[in-house]
């Protein structure tokens, strides 16, 4: 091999090892050469949780596109999603991360939002919703297993007697104890009294075992709740009348809240005063009619003469009887 | 004691060698035709084995973490794992091991050679220093070829895992999952680290082939225990280095 063919080879070893340098360099740069064809969309979180560059974004599942790279923003952080140029997402649509494993891989979940929606453009922000984070709810595990093992240290406590005081065992030991003598005479008294009701005695028993007493009550209950009724139907009644008489609807409506009806009975009341007064005094006609009988001993005087002159009269005719009558009196 | 002693002056004379091989670093564009030629020795005639031996590194090492994987279902990380292995490790130290087992060695059979038959001692004779004519190309050339054969080495054994992972029933990860998982993991700097890692590598075979080489004494004999030395020494030297090499890097 001579001199010329050798360094030839070398040169273009040397030119395929510099080659392969920046092909691999441009993949795993995500440089212009390997850059994913699409749109860009850009979706703005509180926490990306672990969402780097390269990570897929998904619609129900499928890729849809990929994490071109993150950054930060105003208080917040963006993710810059590259969308595949045929995948059209509506505005409405959420995104959320995800995680795609146990082992710590995360992915960016894309909903289908509404259909018809106007749909994202180039450049535009996508909605998104922030997912509970896995730390966060291993701290509240935590924190919940700290609070059982208080509440299961304070059982322990209350089972086994804590300080001073007696176990919740040995409390409920001495219950018993103290106890079990009154609780047998209790069920002995029970038993008494059931086999007094299974034999029919006392009140209890015969309302048990005799179907007539049994039907008596049941009839009582009836009239007692009839009664209860047509007391319901009362009251009702009763109401209805005391809101006619609290509108100053009908005479004792108007005798309690109408001021002219009260002021007109007590004009006739005091008149009627006055009357029984003068009555009582003997002034006027029916004053002196009452309380003097001089009139009436008089009038019985007149109809002693008028049985005289009717007597006297015979068989006189009317004309004579009225004629004589008129002269007698008049 | 006297080991020690050795060792201490083995690498004096290393570095001494060294130094004088810097020293003449601008005759290099004179000598381009022997660093042409040490890059094709050094380099392109290595290729096919590291080219072979890579694709079935990375197929061995997917198939082998697709196995153990697959229980715990973490088979989409195959690509990962593979991609990070071959760049970071197993890359440059396997194109180390094949570059010093095929140039190394000979290297320090040359060298001895010249030397058990005075070679040396007639370039000197003519006021040639013979670090300049035969450690500064060789030098020179294997600085510009490790990171060549570094990066074909990563992408065999990247290759290889992604044919093993298609194509292997209980794997069955296609080649874009396990391309993208190598991506999603990995950057320029990961590759990077394995280049520098092949490039310190590489120096050091050369430096160390070339010395024991130039320091051999005695018979024609000595010409093969000379590059069974080199060769020993050089591995030992590179599993070494690996290690701090890498936690430097870290």
């Amino acid at each position: 091999m001579n001199s010329t063919q050798q360094t030839v080879r070398v040169g273009l070893f040397f030119l395929l090892g510099l080659a392969l340098a920046w092909i691999t360099f441009e993949s795993l740069s995500g440089g212009r050469f390997f850059k994913e064809k699409g749109y860009t969309v850009i979706a703005p979180f509180s926490n990306l949780k672990g969402l780097k560059n390269g990570d897929e974004v998904l619609m129900a599942g499928v890729k849809v596109g990929s994490v071109f790279r993150t950054r930060l923003g105003h208080q917040r952080v963006e993710a810059v999603l590259t969308i595949d140029p045929g995948v059209k997402i509506p505005n409405d649509a959420v995104a959320s991360v995800q995680q795609s494993s146990l082992l710590g891989s995360n992915h960016l979940e894309v909903g289908f939002g509404t259909p018809g929606a106007p749909l994202i453009k180039d450049g535009d922000e996508i909605k998104t919703q922030d997912t509970v984070d896995m730390n966060q709810v291993i701290a509240q595990l935590g924190a919940l297993g700290s609070k059982l093992e208080q509440v299961a240290g304070d059982i322990g406590k209350a089972l086994g007697g804590g300080g001073q005081s007696a176990s919740l065992f040995n409390k409920l030991d001495t219950l018993v104890t103290e106890t079990g003598p009154r609780f047998e005479d209790a069920v002995s008294n029970l038993q008494d009294i059931t086999a007094k009701i299974k034999n029919g005695e006392g009140t209890i028993g015969r309302l048990v075992n005799d179907a007539q007493l049994h039907d008596e009550l049941l009839a009582g209950v009836t009239e007692i709740r009839n009664a209860a009724a047509q007391a319901s139907s009362f009251a009702v009644d009763a109401k209805a009348i005391t809101e006619q008489i609290r509108s100053g609807q009908g005479t004792i409506g108007a005798l309690v809240f109408d001021q002219k009806a009260g002021d007109d009975i007590r004009v006739v009341a005091r008149n009627l005063r006055e009357i029984s007064d003068k009555l009582n005094s003997g002034q006027g006609t029916f004053g002196r009619l009452m309380t003097d009988d001089t009139l009436y001993r008089e009038a019985q005087g007149l109809v002693k003469k008028a049985d005289r002159a009717l007597d006297s009269m015979g068989d006189s005719g009317p004309i004579t009887a009225v004629g004589v009558v008129a002269n007698q009196l008049f | 004691m006297k080991q020690l002693t050795a060792l201490c002056e083995n690498f004096g004379s290393a570095i001494c060698m060294l130094a004088r091989s810097a020293r003449h670093i601008n005759t290099l564009p004179r000598q381009f035709p022997r660093f042409i030629e040490q890059c094709y020795l050094i380099g392109y005639t290595t290729l096919p084995i590291v080219t072979i031996l890579s694709f079935f590194i990375g197929s061995v090492l997917a198939l082998q973490s697709g196995y153990s994987m697959q229980n715990f279902g973490a088979k989409q990380f195959i690509g990962t794992l593979v991609g990070l292995s071959m760049c970071r490790e197993l890359g440059p130290v396997m194109v180390a091991i094949l570059v010093t087992g095929r140039a190394g060695s000979a290297i320090t059979a040359e060298l001895a050679s010249m030397n058990v038959y005075q070679e040396i001692d007639a370039l000197m004779t003519m006021n040639i220093p013979p670090e300049r004519i035969l450690v500064l190309p060789r030098l020179a050339a294997v600085l510009v070829m490790m990171p060549v054969l570094a990066i074909i080495a990563n992408l065999c054994g990247w290759y290889g895992g992604a044919i093993v992972c298609q194509y292997t029933a209980f794997i069955s990860v296609d080649t874009q999952s396990y391309f993208a998982a190598l991506k999603r993991y990995m950057e320029f700097n990961d590759i990077l680290d394995g280049l520098l890692k092949a490039e310190i590598f590489g120096f050091v075979i050369v430096t160390i082939c070339c010395y024991i080489g130039l320091s051999v004494k005695g018979g024609p004999r000595e010409i093969g225990a000379s590059v069974t030395r080199a060769i020993v020494v050089s591995l030992i030297f590179i599993l070494v280095l690996d290690y701090f090499v890498t936690k430097a890097l870290l």
